[in-house]
C-alpha cells in the first residue's frame, strides 16, 4: 500500500469540478483509492462520496492506494493534486 | 438486461422528476465548465422560480451537503442524480439554505429535500441555476432531455436507459 498527505489549497476545497477531474483520474488505474479528511473517508472513484466529505482549504488530506499499478497511481494522484488542488 | 426486459416488458428506462419549478434548459447552458463539460456527469439543468427542492425519484438520499446546498439521491434503479442548487454556492457555506433531508432516508418522488431562499442567492450574487447531473453516467447509454421551457416541480425532465 502506498500513501501521501496533502493540504488542500484550492478555495472551495474538493468540490465541482477538481472532484470530477479527480474522480476520472482515479478511474485510470486498478488501485483502490482512498481519500480520508474532515473525519471521513471515501472511494476516490464515487463523485458522490467524495464531495461529500467536505473537504475545505486548508484541510489535510490522506490518500492511500493500494493494487497492482499503486506505484504508478500513487505518483499520478499526488502530481494531480499538486496541479488540481 | 435482456433477459428482464422479456420478463416486464419493453425497457421504459429511468424517468427524471424536475427537482423544482422553473426553466428546463440544456447542462450545455450552464455557466459552469464543471457542469458544462460534463464533468460531473452528464445531465440536465432548471433555473428554479420556487424554493422547494425535492426528491426527482423514489429512492434513496445518498447524501446531503452539511452546506445545504446539494443533494444527491439514488433511485431504485442505482442512477446517482446530484442536485446543485446554484452555481458556485458552496461558498455560501449554508447560508440561504435549510435542510429537509438526511443521508440514508428513502423518499418518494416530490419529498422536500431542501429549501433555497434562491432570492437572497440572487441578491449575494450568485447565479441560482440548479444542474441536475447523473454521477455514474457512464452506467447508462442513452440519455433523453424533455422539451426545453417551463417544468413544475415532479415533471418529467430525463430519460435513462442502461
Amino acid at each position: 500500500m502506498k500513501e501521501f498527505q496533502f493540504t488542500i489549497n484550492d478555495p472551495v476545497g474538493i468540490h465541482a469540478r477538481p472532484a470530477g477531474l479527480l474522480v476520472k483520474k482515479a478511474a485510470e488505474f486498478q488501485s483502490k483509492i482512498t481519500i480520508s479528511g474532515n473525519g471521513k473517508s471515501a472511494d476516490a472513484k464515487k463523485l458522490i462520496k467524495l464531495m461529500s466529505l467536505g473537504i475545505k482549504q486548508g484541510m489535510e488530506i490522506s490518500c492511500q492506494i493500494e493494487g497492482e499499478d499503486e506505484e504508478t497511481a500513487c505518483e499520478a494522484m499526488l502530481n494531480f493534486f499538486k496541479e488540481n488542488l | 438486461m435482456k433477459l428482464f426486459q422479456n420478463i416486464f416488458g419493453k425497457d421504459s428506462g429511468i424517468d427524471i422528476g424536475a427537482p423544482v419549478t422553473g426553466t428546463l434548459i440544456s447542462i450545455t447552458e450552464v455557466n459552469d465548465p464543471a457542469f458544462s463539460g460534463e464533468i460531473l456527469g452528464k445531465g440536465v439543468a432548471v433555473i428554479p422560480s420556487d424554493t422547494r427542492i425535492c426528491a426527482p425519484v423514489d429512492g434513496t438520499v445518498s447524501t446531503v451537503f452539511p452546506t445545504g446546498h446539494a443533494a444527491a439521491v439514488t433511485s431504485k434503479e442505482g442512477a446517482e442524480i446530484l442536485i446543485h442548487v446554484g452555481l458556485d454556492t458552496v461558498k455560501l457555506d449554508g447560508k440561504h439554505f435549510t435542510i429537509h433531508a438526511s443521508e440514508g432516508q428513502e423518499v418518494k418522488k416530490g419529498d422536500l429535500l431542501l429549501e433555497a431562499d434562491i432570492e437572497q442567492i440572487k441578491a449575494d450574487g450568485y447565479d441560482i441555476t440548479t444542474p441536475v447531473v447523473i454521477c455514474n453516467s457512464d452506467e447508462f447509454s442513452e440519455f433523453h432531455m424533455a422539451e426545453p421551457g417551463t417544468v413544475s416541480q415532479g415533471d418529467h425532465i430525463l430519460n435513462l436507459k442502461k
